[in-house]
């Protein structure tokens, strides 16, 4: 939560997680050097430097792979929420990553005194018009640009500024940086290098990835369709018991927007499935101390009303909700954001 | 996501995944065949 903009707070959650991600990354670092070393012994420092250039390569795009893989696979299954919680910090260390990866490139050629060698392929035009021999290193230049971009905006500074719709546009382009990887690396050591391991690398990270968005898309489309028939008309959500106590059963209103329907014991509420810090969805979330928690990053909100308890400030839509017929319905026309909507059942009815 | 993020990456996914799957196989099925008995060159350009 937060009360405006204000600093990156450290906790222990996130220590711990930027902990086991900095040493997962040391170890494969040294791993892949260690294997590397042993299997051909680098015999000059272009050799040594090459070898640190295919360690941070090939670690930045697994981290790439991996950190594509952890929304899809919270949505398919809870258990990998704790992923999430600090993603931030995964994508900023991947451009870290990556920067290094690129740095040892030029060094490369630097130490050859083959700078202008560099330039040149940079600067060949005409190989910009082939597909085989297109100069790879822009297609990762451009990758690492984006990369940037995002690991720049990605402190809450540049999200309140943004705003969560526009930002979560902008970081959208981690599927563009993807894209652009698999052609770097398609295009560049997939050429020259015979070894098997380089198209099993890119094929199965590009199945993994497809694989998981397609199937949690295909879950979410469940989702959508069901949507009432008219903006006048209440959505059924079904008996009381079938919205787990402390958790909610999320109903998509016909314009396709998602609505949280909560039930804290005899309590009910409903509201947007938005959560106003990364519009994370608020419906697959928990109550904590009696709060409407998100899984993302576990802002919290009254059932009753929307709002953040004091002295946080955001406020989500609420919309009524009701009992008819011993099921229960949201009146999908929203109610100012804090607007207080929850009912109590009566205890024959929870 | 709001509804419009969602159609947007539902509509970007398939597409960029296809686009990436087709380019991956050309490249694979475009690249030179090995040279035979050929030890990577020291001066080859790191990737």
């Amino acid at each position: 939560m937060s009360v405006g903009f204000q600093a990156v707070q450290w906790n222990r959650a996130k220590l711990v997680y930027d902990g086991i991600l900095l040493a997962a990354v040391a170890f494969y670092i040294a791993a892949f050097m260690g294997v590397g070393i042993s299997l051909h012994p680098p015999k000059s420092q272009p050799e040594w430097i090459d070898l640190r250039i295919r360690a941070f390569g090939t670690c930045a795009f697994l981290m790439l792979t991996i950190i594509l893989s952890i929304g899809p696979l919270c949505r398919l299954d809870r258990r990998f929420l704790p992923l999430l919680y600090n993603r931030r910090h995964f994508g900023v260390l991947i451009f870290f990553v990556a920067l290094v990866h690129a740095l040892s490139m030029v060094q490369w050629f630097y130490v050859q005194d083959a700078m202008p060698s560099l330039v040149t392929e940079l600067m060949n035009m005409p190989a910009y018009g082939k597909f085989i021999g297109f100069p790879f290193k822009t297609l990762g230049i451009a990758a690492l640009l984006i990369l940037l971009l995002m690991a720049a905006t990605s402190h809450d500074y540049w999200l309140n500024l943004l705003g969560p719709p526009v930002w979560k546009a902008l970081h959208m382009a981690v599927y563009v940086a993807y894209g652009l990887v698999v052609l770097h690396v398609a295009l560049g050591a997939l050429q020259t290098n015979r070894h098997p391991l380089i198209p099993v690398m890119l094929a199965s990270s590009l199945l993994i990835v497809a694989t998981l968005h397609l199937l949690a898309g295909w879950r979410e489309r469940a989702v959508d369709r069901g949507g009432g028939v008219d903006s006048e008309s209440w959505l059924a959500v079904g008996p009381p018991s079938s919205i787990p106590d402390k958790g909610a059963k999320i109903v998509a209103a016909p314009g396709g927007e998602r609505i949280a329907v909560y039930r804290d014991g005899r309590q009910i509420g409903a509201l947007t499935n938005l959560c106003a810090h990364q519009n994370g969805p608020l419906g697959e979330g928990r109550i904590i101390d009696g709060l409407v928690t998100c899984p993302w990053h576990g802002y919290q909100y009254r059932l009753e009303d929307g709002c953040a308890p004091p002295p946080f400030t955001e406020k989500l839509v609420t919309y009524r909700v009701r009992v008819k017929g011993g099921g229960i319905e949201v009146d999908p026309r929203p109610l100012p954001p804090g607007t207080p909507a929850a009912i109590t059942l009566p205890p024959e009815q929870s | 996501m709001t509804r419009k993020h969602r159609s947007v990456h539902r509509a970007l996914w398939p597409a960029l995944a296809l686009a990436v799957a087709l380019g991956l196989g050309l490249a694979l099925f475009l690249r030179p065949p090995a040279p035979v008995d050929a030890p990577r060159a020291a001066s080859e350009s790191p990737r």
